[in-house]
C-alpha cells in the first residue's frame, strides 16, 4: 500500500493505494491520520478509488479514525467506495455509519452543508 | 528479513506480519493460475490475510521464532486453503458477533466475522503443533 496526503479546502485528504491488509503498510495509515488528529485537524476525506481492497485491519483504522474525530467534534468521509469495499461495509454493518461520497470533491463541499 | 520458503503449493514464512505480503502474492498468483475472477480472488486474499494476521498476533503471539504457513489447491470446483500456526487455536463460535451494538464501533473483532461472510466453510483443527485453519470456496 502507498499513501498520499494533501488539503484541500481545509479538508484532509488521505488516499491510500493499492491493499490494506495489516502490517507496516497499514500502521502507515494509522499513523498519518493520527498525525493530523494530533494537529488539530477536524475535517478528514479518505479517498478509496485505488483500494484494490481492505480487510478487518483497514476497516478497524477508518473507524478508530472515525470515532476519535466524532468525539472531538471532528468528522471523517469517505469517497469513491468501490464495489468490494462497498460489500465489506454492507457485511459488516457499517454502510450506515460513515457519510460516503462519489468524489472527494463532492466530500469536502458536504463539509460546508 | 528472512526469505519464505515456497514449496509447491505451499509458502511458510516467520510469524511476522511483515510478510503478508509476500503470502498474498503467492496467493493471488496460484489463483490467477487456477482461471479464478478478481473478485473470487479478492474475497479469497482478503480471508487469507485476515488469518494469517490472526495467526501471527493471537496464534503465535507475534513469536517471529515460530511460523505461518499457507497451503492452497484445488479440489474439483473448491479452492481450499489451510494455514497452520503453533497456538494454541480458537473456537469460531465462540467469537463476539461484531454486528451488536455494543461491539459495531469497536476497531478489531471482524476478521473471522468476514471471513465466513466472504468463504463457504471456515474449520478449525488442533494439531500436534498447533492449530489448522482450512477454508473453501467455490470458483467458478
Amino acid at each position: 500500500m502507498k499513501l498520499t496526503e494533501r488539503e484541500q479546502d481545509g479538508v484532509i485528504v488521505l488516499e491510500p493505494k493499492g491493499k490494506i491488509m495489516g502490517g507496516p503498510d497499514a500502521s502507515l495509515l494509522h499513523d498519518k491520520l493520527y498525525e493530523f488528529i494530533e494537529q488539530d485537524k477536524k475535517k478528514f476525506v479518505v479517498d478509496l478509488k485505488d483500494v484494490e481492497w481492505m480487510n478487518s485491519t483497514g476497516l478497524g483504522i477508518i473507524i478508530s479514525g472515525f470515532t476519535t474525530l466524532r468525539n472531538s467534534d471532528g468528522k471523517l468521509k469517505l469517497a469513491n467506495v468501490t464495489e468490494k469495499i462497498q460489500s465489506l461495509l454492507v457485511i459488516t454493518k457499517l454502510q450506515g455509519v460513515f457519510e460516503a461520497f462519489d468524489s472527494v470533491d463532492e466530500a469536502i463541499q458536504s463539509f460546508n452543508e | 528479513m528472512k526469505e519464505p520458503v515456497i514449496k509447491g503449493n505451499t509458502i511458510i514464512v516467520p510469524s511476522s506480519l511483515e510478510y503478508l505480503t509476500n503470502i498474498d502474492d503467492f496467493i493471488e498468483g496460484i489463483l490467477r493460475g487456477f482461471g479464478t475472477d478478481d473478485s473470487a480472488i479478492a474475497d479469497i486474499a482478503i480471508s487469507v490475510s485476515e488469518l494469517v494476521n490472526n495467526s501471527v498476533s493471537h496464534g503465535n503471539k507475534a513469536s517471529e521464532d515460530k511460523t505461518v504457513s499457507v497451503s492452497i489447491d484445488k479440489k474439483g470446483s473448491d479452492v481450499v486453503i489451510v494455514i497452520e500456526d503453533q497456538g494454541d487455536g480458537f473456537d469460531p463460535e465462540e467469537i463476539s458477533n461484531p454486528l451488536d451494538e455494543a461491539n459495531l464501533l469497536k476497531d478489531s473483532g471482524r476478521g473471522i466475522f468476514i471471513v465466513k461472510s466472504l468463504m463457504d466453510s471456515l474449520e478449525v483443527n488442533k494439531t500436534e503443533t498447533g492449530t489448522s485453519i482450512i477454508i473453501k470456496k467455490a470458483i467458478a
